[in-house]
């Protein structure tokens, strides 16, 4: 079932979306846009078009299904963007039955309304005392008047701004905002479009149907026996989160420290997961927190101050690099406050980490001060003139300061793996449909595609495939509802990939192989790229800021040196 | 005089060198080129313990690792997220 929702007469349709059957999460999303949207609209006209849509396995008991997309054009990179994130939403929009909801239009006044979904339909309502707040406050309110058990996606004072780097806050289990759509400024085209918030309330609602229940077990079976199995998903990650990968990419010399001027960060270890875990166990907050219901990774945690005050939450490796080595921060206690003041005013913390950085490196604030780095995220708080230039993005930074190395692709900045030390990463940066987005090639199943799995890190052979097969099949786990990481034990176990396939064959009736869902995954690139291309945005944007071509990267001294000519071949399929 | 190898602990091993009362990074001498698995030995740690070993910012398989006086060395456990272990060159396998 899907909704259509037009803000210029805050009309509701319901329709089962016959051009879009068997299609889910970034699939779904992604091709809704490329057919709905014209590419040379601009992202907060009446033509873009907001989803928010649930993935194939989403509100099913499948392990980790918890994920969901958001698509739109993106104001930051002006390309397609799907923007996927976890929480209690996808799962609640699952079991209502819902697979998408499409957003249109312009509203006539600028007033803040919420779309309210339950099990009675969908209802747009106008709440003009959440105006002006932040994701925080604007929760608490919500959480007052509808309750806890609902699940929350808003926008701060940044979306309401519209400021390109403007995410959607959604609610985790405990019902803090410490999940966001992050990437490509989606928070700002659903302020645009005069949305604050989307609550939903799955209340009364059944069990998710299955077309064949016994083998859709036996396949959740698997991918959870893979999960819990595997030395990743078991151990690493429900202790130390994704920020075990700090000490891991700083002894690799692919550490980005104070803007992309090193790979090592001498203060590494005390941001690092290690330092990080020790930190929580101690002022008694939590490690191995789940996100999402059905999540049994748990690689989430909750951050408590000297004072035993909760801080944050879902502190990743990329906004611990990005608010501190690529600062030249190494104090938590500073980067917490800083994930919680992006969180709140509601912009990626990946894109305002690297553009205070770039406003560092142009003097706007030394590199390492990390008070001087808090104030200017209350500049963005406050919409000051400052605040609104670093909330553009890094590129609009670093062109108002007149900065060269400014570590962009298509407008959306690079994060926390340096692709001149770990080149594959560069590939993948320079060609995806996003802009900028280590997660484009996150899921491997190299070997199990018949690709071999060795690369030199430093070396340019083998990395053109490598990344290619990766943004293929992280495109269909994007489709699936589940949570990318799952992909962080399926490439050694088997198993996890074929419980997946068994378990998208249960739900719905059908008979595909591996090889067909890894066609989904190219469609969605094609798709993407369609679009971009009818933007205007062309294959020759594909490519690094040539600073990573000519600027050598300590300690290994090594530039990006990936001919243009290999990176044209990553979409030969 | 041999300079000393700079030895790094990551994941469990962090807790572990902290239980031993070493710095982390430990300075340890070696008197000749060793393997990753000598050295394991040497240090007391089981060979499960570990996946990866870097030396010098590049990663080895214990059994393939050489280190001799003044290398930077990090012990590095299972549980490195899959991509990343391809990505970074863990994965040997062709």
């Amino acid at each position: 079932m899907f909704y259509r929702i037009n803000m210029a007469d805050l009309s509701v349709k319901k329709e089962e979306g016959a051009l879009y059957q068997g299609l889910g999460g970034r699939a779904l999303s992604s091709r809704i846009i490329d057919t709905e949207v014209t590419a040379t609209a601009h992202a907060f006209s009446e033509g873009n078009k907001l989803v928010f849509v649930t993935g194939l396995l989403s509100g099913t008991g499948a392990p980790n299904a918890g994920r969901m997309s958001l698509g739109a054009k993106s104001p930051l990179t002006g390309t397609i963007k799907e923007s996927n994130v976890g929480g209690t939403m996808g799962h609640k929009l699952g079991r209502l039955g819902i697979r998408g909801i499409i957003v249109e239009g312009l509203p006539q006044a600028e007033k803040a309304y919420i779309l309210r979904v339950s099990s009675d339909g969908l209802f747009v309502e106008e709440m003009p005392e959440l105006k002006g707040l932040d994701i925080y406050d604007t929760v608490e309110k919500l959480q007052s008047k509808f309750g806890m058990k609902i699940a929350i996606g808003c926008i701060g004072t940044a979306g309401e701004n519209r400021m390109a780097s403007a995410c959607v806050g959604f609610t985790d289990m405990e019902g803090a905002p410490t999940r966001q759509a992050g990437r490509g400024g989606l928070g700002a085209v659903m302020g645009s479009k005069g949305i604050k918030a989307i609550i939903a309330d799955d209340s009364g609602t059944k069990m998710v149907s299955f077309v064949d229940e016994a083998a859709f077990r036996a396949g959740s079976k698997k991918l959870a026996n893979a999960l819990l199995t595997h030395p990743v998903t078991s151990q690493a990650l429900p202790a130390y989160g994704t920020d075990v990968l700090v000490n891991i990419l700083n002894e690799a010399g692919g550490l980005p420290t104070r803007n992309f001027s090193s790979g090592r960060f001498e203060g590494a270890n005390n941001i690092g997961g290690e330092s990080l875990a020790a930190t929580i166990n101690e002022r008694g907050g939590k490690t191995g927190h789940g996100c999402s219901p059905g999540c049994i990774i748990r690689c989430s945690q909750i951050y408590k101050d000297k004072q035993g005050e909760v801080v944050t939450g879902g502190f990743e490796y990329e906004s611990c690099w990005s608010l501190g080595a690529h600062l030249g921060i190494d104090n938590l206690d500073d980067i917490a406050l800083m994930n919680r003041l992006c969180d709140d005013y509601g912009v990626d913390s990946i894109e305002t980490g690297v553009a205070i950085g770039v406003a560092m490196e142009a003097g706007v604030a030394k590199f390492g001060d990390s008070q001087a780095a808090i104030q200017l995220l209350h500049e963005i708080g406050k919409g000051t003139p400052l605040g609104r230039i670093l909330g553009t993005g890094a590129e609009t930074t670093g062109k108002v300061f007149g900065v060269r190395r400014v570590p962009v692709v298509k407008g959306q900045a690079i994060p926390a793996y340096d692709p001149r030390a770990v080149k594959g990463v560069g590939v993948t940066y320079a060609t995806t449909t996003m802009g900028a987005d280590h997660t484009a090639g996150y899921s491997v199943t190299a070997n199990i595609l018949g690709v071999g799995g060795k690369v030199d890190p430093l070396k340019p052979e083998g990395q053109v495939e490598l990344s290619r097969n990766l943004q293929i099949a992280t495109a269909f786990i994007d489709s699936t509802g589940l949570c990318l990481f799952v992909a962080f034990a399926i490439l050694d176990i088997a198993e996890g990939l074929e419980g997946i396939v068994e378990m998208c064959n249960a739900r719905y009736g059908w008979d595909k192989s591996i090889g067909d869902y890894l066609e989904m995954g190219k469609q969605v690139l094609r798709d993407e790229r369609t679009f971009n291309h009818s933007a205007g945005i062309s294959d020759g944007a594909d490519d690094l800021p040539d600073f990573f071509r000519k600027e050598l990267l300590p300690p290994h001294n090594v530039v990006f040196d990936i001919p243009k000519e290999e990176l044209e071949t990553v979409f030969n399929f | 005089m041999s300079n000393p190898i700079e030895l790094r602990g990551f994941m469990g091993l962090f807790k572990v060198f902290k239980e031993r009362n070493w710095s982390n990074p430990y300075i340890l001498t070696i008197e000749k080129i060793v393997t990753g698995d000598e050295l394991l030995i040497m240090l007391e740690i089981e060979k499960e313990q570990v996946e990866i070993i870097f030396v010098n910012g590049k990663a080895f398989l214990p059994s393939d690792a050489r280190i001799q006086s003044g290398d930077r060395v990090a012990l590095v456990p299972p549980g490195t997220p899959g991509p990343y272990r391809v990505l970074l060159g863990f994965v040997k396998k062709e």
